[in-house]
């Protein structure tokens, strides 16, 4: 890390650490002992079972995407309210900040491999005692839902805003939705397990696959999308569009003991999505990758 | 995946036969299979008979070009503006002919049995200009040729097929790319022939997730790549035959591992290569090739391939190296010996296990015979794991022109047809040592040095030769007339 680059990451770290504490104490509250998933704004349903396993198995194709910044913004959820959210890590487009509407995104640059991927992605910090470690990349796996037909697959609609995961969660969230493993391997945990040396700690994001046809966002941010089971969508999402996993990886391995995400514990994983791909090449890559049931592309570690 | 699996068995096939047949009917170039390349004839591909005969095929039929020069040929650019445009117009059986020009193209073809070729191998140039992700991308569509012409600059791949039956890769050139040179993943029935392929972080060229693969790779040079060949977990009837592996980080490199499917990686014959100075160090390299850095052909995991007949020198560590593949995060448990003998078809219905912790991957029963190996500075020969026994792993050693092996003798340790005796820990090589040792890191793809890349071969007759989709491939090789080639001059 070079020098700014310490003195950057000392400045955010400061904030971010306030941020969580912050969070923390909210979610702290004297609340119900209920601690299902549910218990804050999730979208309906959950996948069928953990996504895992080796690649290939399923249609897909794969963008990874840089870091790009860091801020306490959350235009989906604080838009206009710069410094409102706790800290976020965004990848993908580069000019993301609390005041980005879909509409902007065409204009921003990218940190994907694939340059016509400008999506917005974004998660939260995740923090070792006062510093917060800068993720090594994100990888975007595109895929239809478990047991959907392919073909029935239809390209996310332009300007749709998903979040997966709940960043109120108190307890457990289902590991089908958000896990935490190492490298590229079938882990899958509530909590980051301890990786072998070299092997990068990832946050595993399993978004909704399935659109009301009507509302590209909601009122909560996860009514509008839900979970497809048995490759059917439920009642009143009558439109399939590509699951996306999003995994987060860091540079960290060994003893998880202090690790802490921004948005308060370990537990309330969670990512964001603002859909700014190009949409004649999300369109084509749906029709070949999925509909076709080949495999575009493959993420290595 | 049960889906998916479903559906392959269940729509592809019949696709095929169906396409199959109208090629025959369109081009008249339908032919036989070689199930087997080892022999000289099979039965024809009875996959047809009944179930969907899914006619979207003929959905895309254009009008009647009368502007075009014989039926069935769609010339770039004197037809259509450019390649992908021709692709889109053409039929199954059609041939695309594409002339001198330089094409800033990511052509996606998705139509069984075309034939794209360039007219001049040297003059017909994609260029990716490090924007484009792939120079012609193969998708689903089985029997797909393409011929004779150059991809450079490409983000990921020059040319590749993806979950396709029956594909051919002729006289292609692949320089400069972000992952591989050419790719056929996921896919079996294969040729690749005539490729020069060089500057891939990866590998040059790459054959992954097949088994049996029915695949011949041969008459190929592939240099200053990060590896020369890999195939992960492909294997069954594949051939690796008279190419030239050189001046990589390592040369052929067959691997087994759980993050993709079909594993293990088994039965390739690797005959009549040269391999040679695969310790380049200013390639672009994924950590894989840093790991194997010096070695000629090694197998990671790798089980039952026949490495026979190649002429191996000047290489800082193996000549031929059977080692393990240290997999610390797998996906699934090892497979058992018996799964060995599973198609890649029947191994993914095996249900995932968590093995709680890494996988070492041995070599086993890899047959090394009458390979030449010279100044191969660790060893000519080297067997090793990191655990294991590497008395009981079953590979053997014969009629090998070699200086020193490790562990030492291996020939008399583990002949092919005697029994073997001697002492495996006299010479035992320890390469867990590799996984400290600093290498020349990583260039990046897009500016490292590379050869100039000179004139390569045309295929014969490119203006005159009828279209010739992949549906005959591959072709048979006669193995046991290769012998050892000679250095080149």
């Amino acid at each position: 890390m070079t020098a700014v680059a310490r003195r950057v990451a000392t400045r955010i770290a400061a904030a971010g650490l306030l941020v969580a504490f912050v969070a923390a104490s909210c979610s702290s509250e004297p609340e119900s002992h209920d601690t299902r998933a549910h218990t804050d704004a999730t979208s309906l349903g959950r996948p069928d079972r953990v996504i895992a396993g080796p690649q290939g198995s399923t249609p897909q194709f794969v963008v990874e995407c840089g870091f790009s910044h860091s801020a306490s913004d959350d235009p989906i959820v604080y838009p206009d309210q710069p410094g409102q959210s706790h800290l976020h890590m965004f990848f993908g487009n580069t000019d993301v900040d609390a005041s980005t509407t879909v509409a902007d995104l065409a204009a921003g640059d990218t940190t994907c491999d694939d340059s016509s991927d400008k999506a917005a992605y974004w998660a939260p910090a995740l923090l070792r005692g006062p510093e917060v470690l800068t993720p090594t990349k994100s990888v975007a796996y595109y895929r239809p839902g478990i047991d959907v037909v392919a073909q029935d697959v239809q390209p996310y609609p332009e300007g749709l805003v998903m979040i997966a995961g709940n960043s109120g969660a108190r307890g457990e969230q289902p590991l089908s939705i958000v896990a935490w493993g190492c490298g590229r391997g079938i882990v899958r945990e509530a909590l980051p397990p301890t990786c072998a040396e070299g092997n990068n700690l990832e946050l595993i994001i399993t978004f909704p696959d399935c659109w009301d046809g009507e509302n590209l966002d909601s009122a909560d941010h996860h009514g509008h999308v839900a979970y497809s089971s048995g490759g059917e969508c439920p009642k009143g999402y009558p439109v399939h569009v590509p699951q996306l996993q999003f995994v987060v990886e860091y540079p960290v391995w060994g003893d998880p003991g202090g690790l802490l995400l921004a948005s308060g514990g370990l537990l309330t994983g969670h990512a964001d999505f603002m859909n700014g791909w190009d949409q004649d090449v999300l369109a084509r890559e749906v029709r070949l990758c999925l509909h076709n049931e080949v495999v575009c592309g493959l993420s290595s570690e | 995946m049960g889906e998916h699996t479903l559906k392959r068995s269940t729509f592809r096939r019949p696709f095929v036969g169906a396409v199959l047949a109208l090629t025959m009917v369109l081009a008249a170039c339908g032919e036989e299979r070689a199930d087997d390349v080892t022999t000289s004839s099979a039965a024809p591909d009875e996959t047809s008979g009944g179930g969907d005969t899914t006619s979207s095929v003929t959905d895309t039929m254009p009008a009647p070009d009368t502007t075009a020069g014989a039926e069935g040929v769609h010339n770039v650019p004197a037809d259509y503006p450019t390649i992908q445009a021709a692709v889109d117009a053409a039929v199954p059986g059609d041939l695309v002919l594409i002339a001198a020009g330089t094409y800033n193209e990511a052509v996606n073809v998705e139509t069984d049995d075309l034939t794209i070729r360039g007219l001049d191998r040297n003059e017909v140039v994609l260029d990716g200009e490090f924007e484009l992700e792939n120079g012609i991308r193969v998708l689903g569509a089985g029997g797909v040729a393409v011929e004779n012409m150059t991809a450079i600059n490409y983000k990921r791949n020059g040319f590749f097929w993806t979950g396709v039956d029956g594909f051919r890769g002729s006289y292609l050139t692949a320089y400069r790319t972000g992952d591989y040179g050419v790719y056929a993943f996921d896919s079996m029935n294969g040729q690749l022939e005539h490729i020069y392929a060089a500057g891939s972080p990866d590998a040059g060229v790459y054959i992954g997730e097949c088994y049996p693969c029915n695949t011949v790779l041969t008459d190929t040079v592939s240099e200053h790549n990060g590896l020369g060949y890999s195939g992960t977990n492909a294997g069954g009837n594949l051939l690796i035959v008279n190419s030239v592996f050189n001046n990589n980080r390592a040369g052929i490199v067959p691997n087994s591992g759980s993050y993709e499917l079909c594993y293990p990686q088994r039965e390739t014959t690797i005959v009549g290569n040269l391999v040679f100075s695969n310790n380049q160090p200013d390639t672009p390299a994924i950590d894989v090739a840093l790991l194997a850095m010096g070695n000629g052909i090694i197998s990671a995991g790798g089980i039952r391939n026949d490495i026979e007949r190649n002429l191996v020198w000047d290489h800082d560590k193996g000549g031929i190296s059977l080692v393990p593949f240290l997999e610390e995060n797998p996906n699934d448990d090892l497979p058992t010996k018996e799964e060995w003998e599973l198609t890649c078809e029947e191994s993914k219905e095996i249900a995932l296990v968590d093995p709680g912790g890494a996988l070492l991957w041995d070599s086993f029963e890899n047959r090394v015979i009458g390979n030449v190996l010279e100044d191969n500075r660790s060893g000519d020969i080297i067997v090793a794991s990191a655990g294991t026994d590497v008395s009981t792993l079953g590979n053997c050693f014969a009629g090998n022109t070699l200086t020193f092996t490790q562990p030492n003798n291996l020939e008399t340790l583990a002949p092919c047809d005697a029994v073997g005796s001697g002492d495996w820990k006299d010479g035992e090589y320890n390469v867990a040592l590799w996984l400290g040792e600093d290498r020349p890191p990583s260039v990046d793809w897009q500016t490292a040095t590379l050869p100039p890349l000179e004139l390569q071969e045309n295929m014969p007759d490119a203006a005159t030769a009828p279209a010739k989709p992949a549906t005959d491939v591959p072709y048979e090789v006669d193995l046991d007339a290769i012998t050892v080639p000679s250095k080149p001059s």
